[in-house]
């Protein structure tokens, strides 16, 4: 129990996900193949278990790109952690999902 | 342009399950989400709406709160309860009898204690297998005095006797949907629907003044469930003490645990020492 929380394998996709630069709920779901009704209560039970955090994006950047304002998520360092812990549990979980360009939020 | 009127009606019904306190923002989140997604998906990401307000619902400390404000104390709970009685005995007797089970085509006046009989006979049965389902055990109440556990008793006991003819007010329903298959099971949800919510308003009341627990706070997190635990906790109003719902039951925390609170506290609640009990 000390080596850190078990994740499912679901969790851990999107841990992984959101990790390596896929930081929307729609990206998640585009990366994972996941249904939006697995991926949102998903992130929302992540975050609670403080292992993302989420942020609005401002309004003003939003605005300027003629497109609503969108929710980024982040690994925090405890998701890092248990990220770890989960990946050498799940090995294939690094070939998953390729790095995304991570813009400014 | 039907399809997107079918998308917007789809969160805003799927919004009306989530907290009314976190609705506005939930459905933001959601349109906001919805204007990225390609037409041909929408809908069915849309779907996904459902779960996810649910899940909200479920794992909002403030829904809790709030669903229950009216029925704080103990004596509104009842009367509330005896209303809903009274209300399901007219309809129980105004609806027509499950065809084959009664000789009249109504429910009478003196087949309602039969019923009853009934209806504590199944509630009987359901009550132990429910609180197996909800998974927690009942509250540690060592440190509660014995006439307080009796008086706890006896609310869970008037409870549990109000829900009756609300349960056999759902067998009455059956006689007006008789030919609908599923019928028998749906009244049998009801049954175990109304006795878990029985059996959630009692764990979360105070087992000194039978008043509801309020300032729920989380605890905790899952990856230190070895050393601590993790869950939930919410406090009596009137000071006498802590609720501890642990999420999961581990060796350290089994269950549900009350933490009576002495007199030193008194200070920091509103009612004078005078006034507990």
């Amino acid at each position: 129990m000390a080596d850190g929380p078990k994740l499912s394998h679901t969790s851990a996709m999107i841990l992984q996900a959101v990790a390596t630069g896929h930081i929307y709920g729609y990206t998640v779901m585009e990366v994972t193949g996941l249904p939006s009704g697995t991926v949102y209560p998903a992130l929302r039970r992540l975050e609670r278990d403080q292992l993302i955090r989420s942020q609005w994006e401002r309004r003003a950047l939003a605005d300027a790109a003629l497109r609503p304002p969108r929710k980024y998520y982040k690994l925090t360092r405890a998701g890092e952690a248990a990220l770890e812990v989960t990946r050498k549990r799940y090995p294939l979980l690094t070939k998953l999902t390729p790095l995304e360009e991570v813009p400014d939020a | 342009m039907r399809n997107q009127k079918l998308q917007g009606a789809l969160l805003r019904a799927a919004s009306l399950l989530a907290p009314g306190d976190q609705r506005a923002g939930w459905l933001e989140e959601w349109r906001s989400e919805l204007w990225y997604i390609p037409r041909r998906r929408a809908t069915r990401f849309c779907l996904g709406a459902f779960r996810d307000a649910l899940w909200l619902r479920r794992n909002s400390l403030s829904a809790a709160k709030h669903t229950g404000i009216h029925l704080e104390s103990p004596l509104s709970c009842l009367a509330f309860l005896a209303l809903l009685a009274v209300a399901s005995t007219l309809a129980a007797v105004l609806l027509p009898a499950p065809k084959g089970m009664l000789p009249s085509s109504h429910l009478r006046a003196r087949d309602l204690p039969l019923f009853c009989v009934v209806t504590l006979l199944y509630t009987g049965l359901l009550l132990p297998v429910m609180r197996l389902a909800m998974g927690r055990t009942a509250a540690g109440l060592r440190p509660v005095r014995w006439p307080h556990k009796l008086r706890r008793a006896v609310f869970l006991a008037l409870k549990i006797a109000l829900v009756q003819p609300m349960m056999f007010c759902g067998f009455a329903a059956v006689g007006l949907a008789g030919t609908v298959p599923v019928a028998p099971i749906a009244v049998c949800a009801f049954w175990m629907l109304t006795l878990r919510w029985v059996l959630i308003d009692q764990q979360r009341r105070c087992p000194v003044c039978l008043r509801l627990l309020t300032n729920p706070v989380r605890i905790g997190t899952p990856s230190r469930t070895f050393l601590e635990w993790y869950g939930a906790e919410s406090m009596c109003a009137r000071g006498h003490g802590l609720l501890q719902v642990p999420e999961v039951s581990t060796s350290s925390a089994g269950g549900v645990q009350w933490l009576r609170l002495d007199n030193s506290w008194s200070s920091f609640f509103v009612h004078p020492t005078g006034a507990r009990q």
